[in-house]
Formats: structure tokens, C-alpha cells, sequence
């Protein structure tokens, strides 16, 4: 006998319809396209430098190894959303945690699994190929110690609050969330300024009803990048939307910083550092310090 | 150097407040007369959280209309502001509207607050305008967890520091960066004579030194001191009060981006609750 009166879904019971995907059809398939190919490109481009890490070097910035470092530790299970072509992960499994990187492309899966057998981590590292908004079907009940999200990921996706449902249904209770991204005002100016020109071009507030659509040109890690007729979807968040979606999944924010740093160039006006941080420079040619281009958010999932 | 800050900047504020009780933005007749001078962000947020005999605590409240109109609703309120002029005209509204027993005023510089005040609250409340006059946020939100009940509600509505970037002459189709958005303690100075609040006043202590601070430096001090964040928003409008050429009052009282009215950040507010 069904409960009309409060919905609650008894023994046998189908089990509720899955809500409809928050991306349109047209933007997973130009997303697809556009990171299979932009896969290809970045196993030999500059801004990802894999030979580097295939000899050692790890690919996670000085901010990830600093805030996130504490609490990866041999045999910590973590989970990489978004992992494109897994070098951060695989840097993850080098310091000793057992790791999961889940990414829609199948040419970047295909490619982190190669790296892994490379770098001789296949042991440790797993690799997934799935929509986010599809993860569970592929991860099921699996707990984490730590869920982790970095440089460019949340502008994919048009819903953070299921984004957020997954990373709590996949942290163990007591366990880390921590996500290093592209900071929410930067990404509102104008990428296409005459150089010195810093203004608003983007809106600051989440639509999800409204992509971004633009003509891709280059990559950001291989501006030359021959990425005729490709197309990228993406989506705009705020401060507010994003920690709103974290607590909203149940989560105790422990920190939210801000950096004056970007992780790739935003113009080709922006300088790198030895660190691979890209920067603005003032006009003695140091570093701007003054204005914020990414930013890290740590989590936690209570235990009770 | 920080004395040197403070003092000018008590000097202009000292000064400003009798424009400020004079003014049409916050129409002192219209409080006398009932008038409800917190936002409707304030009021929609906050608001359900304030009772008969709630402990209020109002950091930087200026001449205290504020503060008056939580003790209107029933908060046994506490306002403190670093002007003895702003205190005096507080004390005295307090007096003629005869809510003196409900909210009382007390003269000093927040950092030290504690040198003159022990208590602690169910709210501490603060809003509008009042960060930008502080270096150091680090010892803010030791004050602020050193004056809240265990369980006890933070709560800011506030100028967003994306609003203060904008550079001066831009325009609605071109707003540029013209202000840091991190200062690491260093001042901006301002020199202008026109008020915000009466923009044809003219005053002698026109010199100021103000600080943006990041959402990061506002939120991370108080979650290192205890608090949990409850909720950030932010809103694409903003209270009147931002002497901006590109923002526009709309007939509900608030300022938006002329023509871009759900694009910019221009205020946030921030809920916070003491652990324990």
C-alpha cells in the first residue's frame, strides 16, 4: 500500500524517477566535443607540461599541496570531479592516496589510464568516464575521505546544488571537501580587453538558464590551439550560489580564501611565475597583488 | 600610522553627523514618526530572529537609528560607535522616543570595545558602510566572537567589495576596475567634501582613509574564531548610499547598475552562528 500523504516510497516501490539532466542536450554534446578535443591538445601543451610530471614533478600548484596536502596521507580514498586527463590526480596517488578521477571526455580517460600505466600508479588510480551529474550511477555507494575539485571545473555546470548532492553522498562523514578554482569576479571581466583595459564584460550571478556560448580559440593551456568550429557551454557562479549549494548539502565550511594569482593566463597580457600562477603586472613590472583571480574553499561533512 | 587614520577619520564623521541627522536619506522626521530604518534585506533576514528581550549588539552603529529600530521590535539593544558626536545625537533620539531603556549608546573605537563593555549577546549585528572604516578584520571577528552567546546569531548587511573596485567614471556599459579589491592593511585616502548623504554639504574634515576587504578576509577570520557560516547572499542591488554616477535608485529605495540590474554584486549579507 502506497503513502500518498508523505511520499515516503515502501519496500518494492519503484524507485523515483531521476531528475531531468540540468545540461541541455546541445551544450553536452559541444562540451564533449570540445574536451575530447582539447584533451588531444593538452597531452603535449605547454600549460600542462606532462613529461614533467612523468618524471616526477607533480602538476598541483603550491596552493593545493599547502591547503589540501594536511590531509591526503598513504591510503586516503580520494575523489577528483572533473579530472580531465588525471595529471592532478595521479599527483594525488604519487603522495600516497587511492584515487578515483571521474571526467565526461572519453579521450581524457583513455589518456589519464595511459598515464597512470606510465607512471606506474595504475594500482592506486582509477578512472571513470562520466558526466558529473551522472557520477552516482558510476560510484554507487562509495565513500571518500576526500572529494576534490579544481581550476576551471564549476563553470561547466549549469546546477550546483546537485553538484553538491554528489560530492556530500560521496564524502565519509568526518571527510574533506576542498576545491581550488578560478576566483567568481575575475571570472566576469572582459577576456577579450585591450591590454591594461580591466572591465566587467560578464554577469557575476549564477542563470542557469543562460550559458555562455562562445567560439573556442585556442586553449588556455595552448592559446595557438587549432580549435576550428568548436563551441563551449558554460555557466556563470557566485560566491553565494557556490557556498550556498555546499552548506545546503550539508557541509561546515572551514575556509574560503582568495588569491591574486590565476591558474592559467586570462589575457595574454598576464605573466607566469616559476610556480605556473599567471599574474598581472603593475607598472614597475611586479606582480598586481590587488585584485583576485582564484580562490579555495575547504569543507567539511559533519560526523554527526 | 593607525592613530594617524583613526583620527581623521573621526574628525570627518564626527563632523558629518549632524548633515547626517539633517538629511533626506535618513529622515530623522520620518523615524520620530515610525518609520522602520533597516533595509528589507535586514529586515527579511534578521528580522525573524529578533524578539521581545532579545540581546542585540550593534558594532559602528553612527547616530543609532538602526540600532533604535531593533529596540523598536522588542531587542534590548546595545549600540556602540567610535563618534561622540554620533553618540550624543543617538542618546538623545533614544531619549525623546523614549526608548532609553531598551537601548543604550556607548563612545568607543571598536578594537576597544572590551575596555568598556563586558556582556554578551544574542546578536551582534552591524551593517552598511561600517567595514571600510577598519584595517584589521582579524580583531573584528575576535570582538564579534567575544560578544555572542554560545549559539548566538553574527549577522552583516553590507556594501559588496565588488562595488568598490568600480572605477569612478565608469559607466553602466563600461564599468572598470578602478580600486584594489585586497589592501593587506594599507589605506586608500580620499579628499572629497561632498557627503553621500547630502551631496551639496559642504565639510572641513574632508581627508579619509578606508579599506576594502575581500569576502574571504570577512568570512575566514570568523569561521577561525568559532563561528559556522549559516548563509552568504548577495544581491544586485544595494541599499542608497553608494555615491556612484553608474547606479540608479529605483522607486522601491534601491540601487542597481543603470540598465544591468541582476548583473554586479553590490551588497551581501552574512549569517553566522557562535559553535557551542
Amino acid at each position: 500500500m502506497s503513502d500518498e500523504s508523505t511520499g515516503v516510497a515502501g519496500p518494492g516501490r519503484a524507485e523515483a524517477p531521476a531528475a531531468p539532466d540540468p545540461i541541455p542536450a546541445e551544450a553536452r554534446a559541444a562540451n564533449l566535443k570540445l574536451w575530447n578535443a582539447w584533451s588531444r591538445i593538452h597531452e603535449h601543451a605547454p600549460g600542462y607540461n606532462t613529461a614533467g610530471f612523468l618524471s616526477g614533478e607533480t602538476s598541483l600548484k603550491p596552493v593545493e599541496l599547502e591547503e589540501l596536502g594536511p590531509f591526503v596521507h598513504e591510503g586516503t580514498t580520494l575523489l577528483h570531479l572533473q579530472c580531465h586527463f588525471g595529471l592532478d590526480t595521479l599527483s594525488w596517488a604519487r603522495l600516497g592516496a587511492d584515487v578515483v578521477g571521474l571526467d565526461l571526455s572519453d579521450v581524457a580517460v583513455a589518456l589519464a589510464r595511459r598515464l597512470a600505466g606510465e607512471a606506474g600508479l595504475s594500482a592506486r588510480a582509477e578512472f571513470i568516464c562520466s558526466d558529473l551529474y551522472d557520477a552516482d550511477a558510476h560510484l554507487g555507494d562509495r565513500l571518500f575521505d576526500v572529494v576534490f575539485v579544481n581550476w576551471g571545473a564549476i563553470e561547466w555546470l549549469p546546477d550546483l546544488e546537485r553538484w553538491a548532492a554528489i560530492v556530500a553522498r560521496h564524502l565519509r562523514p568526518g571527510g574533506t571537501f576542498y576545491m581550488a578554482e578560478i576566483h567568481p569576479f575575475a571570472r566576469s571581466l572582459d577576456d577579450a580587453a585591450p591590454e591594461g583595459v580591466l572591465r566587467i564584460a560578464y554577469r557575476y550571478f549564477p542563470a542557469p538558464d543562460e550559458p555562455d556560448i562562445d567560439a573556442v580559440e585556442g586553449s588556455y593551456a595552448d592559446p595557438g590551439a587549432d580549435t576550428e568550429g568548436l563551441v563551449a557551454y558554460g555557466w556563470s557562479h557566485s560566491f553565494a550560489e557556490i557556498l550556498g549549494s555546499l552548506t545546503g548539502g550539508g557541509l561546515r565550511i572551514d575556509h574560503l580564501h582568495e588569491f591574486p594569482y590565476a591558474p592559467a593566463p586570462f589575457w595574454d597580457w598576464m605573466v607566469e611565475d616559476a610556480d605556473r600562477l599567471w599574474w598581472l603586472l603593475d607598472e614597475e613590472g611586479g606582480y598586481r597583488r590587488d585584485l583576485p583571480f582564484s580562490c579555495s574553499i575547504r569543507a567539511t561533512k559533519p560526523v554527526t | 600610522m593607525l592613530d594617524d587614520y583613526l583620527k581623521a577619520n573621526l574628525a570627518s564623521w564626527d563632523e558629518v553627523t549632524s548633515v547626517h541627522v539633517a538629511s533626506e536619506l535618513y529622515d530623522v522626521d520620518g523615524f520620530k514618526a515610525g518609520r522602520n530604518s533597516l533595509s528589507s534585506i535586514e529586515q527579511a533576514e534578521l528580522g525573524p530572529l529578533v524578539g521581545e528581550g532579545t540581546s542585540l549588539l550593534h558594532l559602528q552603529c553612527h547616530f543609532g537609528l538602526d540600532t533604535l529600530s531593533w529596540a523598536r521590535q522588542g531587542a534590548i539593544a546595545t549600540g556602540m560607535d567610535f563618534s561622540g558626536e554620533a553618540i550624543a545625537q543617538a542618546r538623545s533620539l533614544a531619549e525623546e522616543l523614549g526608548l532609553s531603556q531598551r537601548a543604550t549608546f556607548l563612545q568607543s573605537d571598536l578594537y576597544h570595545l572590551p575596555d568598556v563593555l563586558e556582556d554578551e549577546f544574542d546578536v551582534v549585528f552591524t551593517s552598511w558602510g561600517a567595514l571600510i572604516w577598519l584595517a584589521d578584520l582579524e580583531r573584528w571577528a575576535q570582538i564579534i566572537a567575544r560578544y555572542l552567546k554560545p549559539g548566538g546569531i553574527f549577522y552583516i548587511a553590507e556594501f559588496h567589495p565588488n562595488a568598490f573596485l568600480l572605477a569612478d567614471d565608469s559607466t553602466p556599459e563600461s564599468l572598470r576596475i578602478g580600486y584594489p579589491y585586497f589592501q593587506y592593511g594599507v589605506p586608500q585616502r580620499f579628499d572629497e567634501s561632498a557627503d553621500y548623504a547630502d551631496p551639496d554639504a559642504r565639510t572641513q574634515n574632508t581627508v579619509t582613509f578606508e579599506w576594502n576587504h575581500g569576502l574571504g578576509e570577512i568570512i575566514d577570520p570568523l569561521l577561525r574564531n568559532g563561528l559556522r557560516l549559516d548563509f552568504l547572499h548577495e544581491f544586485p542591488y544595494t541599499i542608497a548610499g553608494l555615491p556612484f554616477p553608474f547606479l540608479e535608485v529605483g522607486e522601491d529605495g534601491l540601487q542597481r547598475v543603470k540598465g544591468r540590474d541582476d548583473e554586479v554584486a553590490l551588497s551581501f549579507s552574512l549569517k553566522m552562528t557562535k559553535e557551542g
